[in-house]
Formats: C-alpha cells, structure tokens, sequence
C-alpha cells in the first residue's frame, strides 16, 4: 500500500495498484501469444522433427536419434564443418581489417567523415543477400567486369569458391564490425590515455595494457556476431555458389527442396537443431561480453 | 598524437573506399557494358520485364503489413515493461532474443513441417481452412508471421533504445495530471516522444523485409529478391542492374530516415 | 592515514613550478595570454577561474598533454617543454572517469610501477600502502564499477601518488561527487598534501573549494593571472573588480570619488582600487552592509533568506540599485520583505571600481 501511495495517482490506493497490474500483462499478452505460435511451432517442430523419423510404408512416426547422428556424418558434417570454416575465417577477417576502419572514424575530429561512415556502413551491413552476390559476379565471376580487364581468369582466380564466399562475406560483416565496435571505441575515454602517459606508459604501452584489454570484450563479441552472421548466411551463397561450396545452409535447403532423397527432410530439421546450437553457443557467449564491456564503457 | 596518425588513416579509409565502391562501379558498368559502345536497355527494361511490379508490389505489401504487426505488437509490451510490468522485462528480453538464435534456413524448415500438419494431420478440422488461408499465394500470411518473428529483435532493441532516452512514467503522469486520461497520455505524450525509435523500427523492418530471400524462396514465393534471383539466371544484366537499384532504394530510405530525425542505433539486421 | 616513512622521504625535495609567459590558441579563441605564475615549493596553490580562463590548459600543460605555442615551463628551474607527457614527473587526477576500468584498484595503482617494470610483489605492497594511505586498504580488490564516485577519486589520487611524483595535479576532482563527498574529500587531499609536503596545483571553478583549500589562490581569466594571493588577502582585498566580484559575494553601490576619498551612503570613506574621479561603484561584502529598521530609512528590505547564523537580505536602497547584506538571525529579527531600513558602511577604506551600467 505505502509503495502505491507513493505514486502521484489519484484513484483510491487500492483499485490503482490493481488496474496497474493488470494493463501491464495485458499489453505484453498479444507479444506472448504471437510468439507462441509464429516462433514456438517451428521451434517445435524442429525439435520433434530432428527426434522422429516416419516409416514410409506404415507412415507411423517413431522416436529415434538416427537423423542427428546422420547429420553429424557423411556429407552433411562436410557442409557443417565447412560453414564454421567459413564464418570463422570471415569473421576473423571482417573483425580485423573493421577494427582499423572502426578507429580511423572513432579517431576523427571530422563529424562528416563520421557519419558518412556509419551511415554506409548500415547500408552495406544490410546489403547481403542476392543483390550483393549478383554485384560480385558483375564485378569478379566468370564474366565480370574487373575478370576481363584484368585478366584474372588466367591467373586462376575463381569466384564461385570458399574464399570468392570470404570476400563477398567480408563486405556486409566488416561494416557490421564497424557498427559494432564504434561506440565501443567512443567509449575509450581520453583521461584513461592521459591517464596512462600520466603513469608513464607510453603510447604503445597504452594500447597494449589499457585500451586493447578495455576493447576486448568489445573485440570478441563483435567477433561472435560475425560469426553469427556468417554461419546464418543462406542468400549469398544460394546465389552465388550453388552448392559448390558446401555448407549447411545450402544442405538444408536442398533436403527441404527435395532436391535430395525422399524423407530427408527430417535431416534437414536435425542439421537445422544442429545450426540453432551453434547459433545458440555464439549468444551464450556474447551476451555476457556485452554485458561486461557496457559496463565497462558506460560507467 | 592524433595528427601525427593522419596518413594512416587516410590509407585506411582508401583501402577501405576501394573495396567498398569497386563492386558497386563494376556492376554499374557490367549493366551498361554493351558491344556496341554504352546501352541503359538493362534498366529500361526492368519495368516491362514479367513479375517485377507484381512482386515489388508484394514484397511492400509484405513490409508495411510486418511492419504495422510487429508495431502493434511490440509498442505497448515494451511501454508496459516501463509502466506497469517491469518484472516481464526478462520474459521480453528474452522473448525477443530467441529469434536470433534460430538462424532464418532453420526456422522456414521448422514452418515447413508445420505446414505439413495441415494436411497430414488436421485435413477435417477448421484449423485445416486456417492452414490454407495463411498460404493464400496472393497475399501469404505465412511470410507476415515469419518477417514478425524476425524483426523482433531488432525492433526491441530500437524502442527499447528510444524508451531508455525519455521518461516514460514521468511523462505519463505529467500527462495524467494534466486531465489525459491512459490512452491520450499514451498517444499524445509518449509516442510523440518515441517518433525516432518508431521510425528506426520501421526502417529497420521495411529493410529486413525488402532484402528477405530465404524464408520467401524456400516457401516457394516470389517477392522481390526472390524475383531478382530467378531473373538472374536468363538475364544477368537486368538482374544486377536491379541490385543496384535496390542498394540505392536502401540508401535513399536510411538518408530519409536520418533526415527525419531518427535515432543513431544503426545496428541492422543482416542477411546473407 | 598517516604518510609512512618512505612518503616523507619525496617531501624534503619539493619541486618549484614556473609557468613563464604561456601563450596557447585554440583557432580563434585564446586559452592563455601570456600567464606567468610561480608555485613554491610544498605550496598548494589553487587555480580558480571562470570556465574557459585557461586555468585547465595550463595544468595541462604541466602534465605535458597541452604544448604552448610560446612560453615554458619549469619546475625546479629546469625547462620541461619539450618533455613527453610520460616522462615527467607530475602525478595528476582528472575531473572523474579515469580509472582503467579493467583492472581493479590495487592494479590501477600500481599501473605506473607496472610500466616502469617494477617487480609484481614489490608494486602491490606498494599500492596497498598507498590505497592505505587514502583510507581504501580494503578496497584493493573492487573494480572501479563498484566504488562509489568519492572512493573512485580517492584511488585515482593513489595511482597519481604511486610514482613518488614532484607536483600533484588536481583537475577539479571534485566537481562529479555530490556536496557531502566533495566536502570530506578536499579536507582529506588537503590533510594528505600537507603530510606529503608535494607541490600541489588544484584547478577549480568554485571559490569556496579554493579559498578554503589553498595556501594561495591564483584567480584567472580569459588566459591571465588576476591575482594570486593568500585566500584572505584575496577575500579582503581583492586586486581588481573581477577578482572581487568572483571571490565571495560583492555588491555594487553608487558613489562620487574625490581626491581619494568616497563619498557613498551619505558617508565619506577612504578609497582603495583604481577609478577615476567622479561616478564609481564602491565594491561592498554583505557582512560589512549595515542594515537596521528605520521608519524614515530610505531603503527598502525586499527579501530575505536565511542561511544559519546570519540571515541575507536583499536590501533596495534610496536610489534604487540592490545590495546584499549579511545580518547575524537575532538582528534581522524586525526586518522582514517590506520593512523600511537604513544602510551603513563601517568607517574604514572601501574599494572602488568604475562604474558600469548595469
């Protein structure tokens, strides 16, 4: 009652505290139940359809770890194994050439060059899907523009391979990286560095023992998000690669296209479980990485 | 100090500014490379060209429908966790989170077994003709409910940002004694205040939805990048001349939306 | 919080700081206009001004983080300009935030030991004295998350220490904790400081903090010194009209100057400061207005607040101009908002200032 009062309400004490509560649950209901049912199914589904498998002649279903264990082996732990290549490599990469680029712009006095930076690179981090494998293969497959002039045909170069997939990955996850690691490099107060010179460091020793541990977390979750996004890519490498590449979004994709045998599509669902743990590990490990250099950087 | 680093950041930005805009340049002169000299045929024809307009057309229906869902949806959940609700916080945060974790190939082959139930299962039930309805080519709900759950995360994430900068619950109370009764503090003090967050939502959804392929393909419809991919494979051309023009589109809708006011949490969802 | 032994031993070296003629622009605006000033040896001296007078520049430009574009600076006559920000030997605490905030506060101490290659055990000893010190020994595990702003100050101000530094640079340390803390804190950095004997800038905006502080307060503005005096001298006689009515609460009374004498309040009083014959303004603290009710006064009380001891009232005299006056509670007792009243000024010397229209 005391807390009530406490609030500037003018109904009587009792009915206000109960009309609170109840909007409360009410506004976030539509959310819940929404979610129930557009998220919860598939979900559901997903994991019924990983553990069963239906016989094809009787078409009784029964429970069985069979469809894990296929997607753990053979071909599809080929594409399993090959898309955690793939988004690790690129994340790497997009994490390390985005942090310079990340720095260049955090470290200007220039507002303009600032915002036209993260402007572009919202647009750019958005950019994936079909139009960017089409502007690749404009640009650098078979018969793209800078493939003729400069004649990289002859020099081996190939497009449609794992690392023509890391250069055409690198260009929405680097932007996303700087989108990333922007706010955190403007958390970097200038008193930590006059701080440090202040202690004696100098300006490598800065780096190294304050503002390289202080981004770390920062670094690493940027990292995991990359990672995220690379292994969730389905778009760019349908577009681009066909399955010359394998992955396992490719692999599901054609198990539920039925461009594989009949009654694969409960592997499909299992390779799905399998991608929703790795997905799931890289939150596990980012958000308490995010957690952390928000506290760090916003205190 | 800083200025000393002058060069090394110029280096950077042109490398960078290499990488980024030779793509772009190339495919700008892939579409109007002709044999006999320059020819704009690729974009003239992209209006006439069968199923371009029909599935532009769905895909923006397709968004502001997702958009003003997932408006509807989300707006009073997150203004209640500040108002009235704050121990839901959790079950929101998480609720909204989720759909990250499930990448977009994994969750269409969830609502593709889904809709297998239909038939297999419900086929003299009503729920059967609900099965059907969802699926309607014309306008496929299905996409509305699926575009949603994959907004969700970063639609909260924008209101939640926009919500952090005002006070809602003095706002709703100076509103109250002012004589607003709930919902005309809701309407006439809140959301006003709320105008950039709601646009970066919006944006942010209108972005997903155009650039939506997975989901869309593998469900077997055909709205817009679903429609540049078939056009791709008979005509190259036309298809990345089409590309260009949407990453214009995209830059023109952020720059309108910057211009408008909008927030600075530029985190988009992002598609590969 | 006594200062060991091995502190004292910086104590019998402490360092004389010069500033001589520093000049610095920042594009159009001019953040020091030539500022010589000479801190002694032990002194505390602050360095109040209004925002923007260049009273940080200059601080900062004895850490070394500010390069004058003229002028030097020298401590024990020695020139530093040119000396990196790293290798000198000034310790300094910023305005707040300057705990790294990955290491926890034993190690944000020793950091500077630490990049000196000092041993691990011989600097956490070290730290752990100096958290000591300022009354945090058992705070040298926390991260700077989970102190409160007073606590963060108090470890920034060991890790300015930990290098045995010859000057202490203290940049408005205090302006980010509330009253309480801010007030505790000064009485301790100044206690800490006379134990050390180190040669102490404090950069302030709030001359109270100053005047109270300091064994000599230089007041500054637009990139000069105005004054630097003991806080007395400054409170009581104040070099220019600035530094009056900067210092301390000052109001300004109409008055005719001639040959040296003021005729003001229908007294005539001796004259201080510089002004020409004729119209000025004598410069007049509210203890030294003489406020009592009188139904044929010509002023007029229009509020009155009050502050303790002494009750402030603002007082409208014959000729219109406002002036505050302190009165002790029991004397304003029949002066209420409305009351009729004359003023006085005690028989002594007054400042004056030339008139500005106002």
């Amino acid at each position: 009652m005391t807390t009530a009062l406490t609030r500037s309400d003018v109904a009587p004490v009792a009915s206000a505290k109960r009309r609170r509560r109840a909007p409360g649950w009410l506004a976030v209901l539509p959310l819940l139940v929404f979610t129930a049912i557009a998220f919860g199914l598939p979900a559901l589904a997903i994991l019924d359809g990983a553990f069963t498998t239906k016989d094809a002649t009787t078409g009784a279903t029964s429970y069985t770890g069979a469809n894990m264990t296929a997607s753990l082996h053979g071909a599809y732990l080929t594409a399993l194994l090959g898309s955690v290549r793939l988004s690790a490599i690129s994340a790497v990469l997009g994490a390390l050439f985005g942090l310079p680029l990340a720095q260049a712009v955090a470290g200007s006095r220039s507002r303009a060059l600032r915002e036209a930076v993260l402007t572009a690179s919202g647009v750019l981090a958005n950019f994936g899907g079909v139009p960017l494998a089409f502007a690749f293969v404009a640009t650098l497959g078979n018969a793209g523009v800078l493939t003729l002039h400069l004649g990289l045909k002859d020099s081996g170069w190939d497009l449609y391979s794992f690392w023509g997939l890391v250069l055409v990955y690198l260009y929405f996850l680097i932007p996303l990286m700087v989108l990333t690691i922007t706010p955190a490099l403007d958390g970097l107060r200038a008193q930590w560095r006059e701080a440090a010179l202040n202690n004696g460091a100098t300006g490598v020793q800065y780096w190294r023992h304050v503002a390289l541990p202080v981004l770390a977390p920062s670094l690493l979750g940027g990292f995991v998000l990359l990672f995220g996004s690379a292994f969730a890519a389905y778009a760019t490498a349908a577009a681009m690669v066909g399955s010359a590449v394998p992955l396992v979004t490719l692999q599901i994709a054609d198990a539920l296209s039925g461009n594989v045998l009949v009654g694969q599509e409960n592997v499909a669902l299992a390779l799905s479980l399998d991608m929703v743990l790795v997905a799931g590990l890289v939150m596990a490990v980012y958000l308490p990485l995010q957690r952390r250099s928000a506290r760090w950087l916003d205190a | 100090m800083a200025r000393r680093l002058t060069p090394w950041r110029w280096a950077v930005l042109g490398l960078a500014a290499l990488y980024f805009l030779v793509p772009l340049a190339a495919s700008v002169v892939f579409t109007v490379d002709d044999p006999d000299g320059i020819s704009f045929d690729a974009y003239t024809k992209i209006l006439s060209a069968g199923g371009f307009v029909s599935s532009l057309l769905l895909s923006l229906e397709l968004a502001v429908t997702t958009i003003v869902v997932v408006l509807l949806l989300m707006v009073p959940a997150v203004v209640a966790l500040r108002l009235g609700a704050p121990r839901l916080r959790p079950v929101v945060e998480v609720v909204c989170s989720l759909p990250l974790v499930v990448p977009p190939i994994a969750f269409v082959a969830g609502i593709v077994s889904v809709l297998k139930w239909g038939p297999d299962h419900l086929s003299r039930t009503p729920l059967f003709q609900t099965f059907v309805a969802i699926q309607n080519p014309s306008f496929p709900v299905v996409l509305v409910l699926a575009y949603v759950v994959m907004a969700l995360p970063f639609v909260y994430r924008a209101l939640d940002a926009g919500l952090r900068a005002i006070d809602v619950r003095t706002l709703v109370e100076a509103a109250r004694s002012c004589g607003a009764s709930w919902p005309q503090a809701l309407v006439r003090a809140v959301l006003p205040n709320l105008r950039g967050a709601l646009l970066n939502a919006a944006f942010l959804t209108l972005a997903l939805v155009l650039g939506e392929f997975t989901v869309a393909q593998l469900l077997g419809y055909q709205p817009f990048a679903v429609w540049i991919y078939n056009v791709g494979s008979d005509q190259a051309q036309m298809s990345v001349a089409v590309s260009v023009l949407s990453l214009l589109v995209t830059w023109a809708l952020l720059l309108a939306l910057a211009g408008a006011g909008g927030g600075r949490n530029r985190t988009a969802p992002s598609r590969g | 919080m006594t200062a060991t032994t091995l502190e004292k031993a910086a104590t019998e070296q402490a360092a004389t700081v010069e500033f001589r003629g520093l000049r610095r622009e920042f594009g159009a605006t001019v953040a020091l206009d030539g500022l010589d000033l000479t801190v002694r040896p032990g002194e505390f001296l602050a360095l109040l001004g209004p925002s923007g007078c260049g009273k940080t520049t200059a601080l900062r430009m004895l850490a070394g983080f500010e390069h004058p574009d003229s002028g030097a600076v020298l401590v024990d006559g020695r020139d530093i300009t040119q000396v990196p920000a790293h290798r000198r030997d000034a310790g300094m605490v910023f305005q707040s935030y300057s705990l790294f905030p990955h290491l926890n506060a034993v190690d944000n101490v020793a950091f500077g030991l630490r990049m000196r290659g000092v041993r691990a055990v011989e600097r956490r000893s070290r730290a752990a004295e100096l958290l000591e010190l300022v009354g945090l020994g058992d705070k040298g595990e926390r991260f700077p998350h989970q102190l409160s702003g007073g606590q963060q100050q108090r470890i920034a101000l060991a890790r300015a220490l930990a290098l045995r530094p010859r000057v202490l640079l203290l940049d408005e340390p205090l302006s980010a904790l509330d009253a309480k803390v801010r007030l505790s804190l000064r009485e301790e950095i100044r206690r800490l400081q006379q134990e050390l004997g180190i040669t102490t800038l404090f950069v302030t905006h709030d001359q109270e903090e100053a005047l109270s502080i300091a064994d000599r307060v230089a007041v500054m503005r637009a990139g000069r010194l105005e004054q630097c005096a003991e806080p007395a001298e400054l409170y009581g006689r104040p070099a220019t009209a600035f530094v009056a009515e900067f210092v301390g609460t000052m109001s300004r009374i109409p008055g005719e100057l001639k040959d040296g004498t003021v005729e003001v309040l229908g007294q005539r009083l001796p004259a201080d400061g510089e002004a020409a014959d004729g119209a000025v303004d004598v410069l007049v603290r509210p203890e030294n207005l003489r406020v009592r009710a009188d139904e044929q006064g010509g002023a007029r009380v229009v509020a009155t607040a009050f502050l303790g001891a002494v009750v402030r009232l603002t007082v409208r005299l014959a000729d219109g101009t406002e002036a505050k006056a302190d009165l002790p509670a029991h004397e304003a007792a029949g002066l209420g908002a409305g009351a009729a009243a004359t003023a006085s000024l005690p028989e002594r010397a007054v400042l004056v200032a030339a008139r500005t229209e106002n």
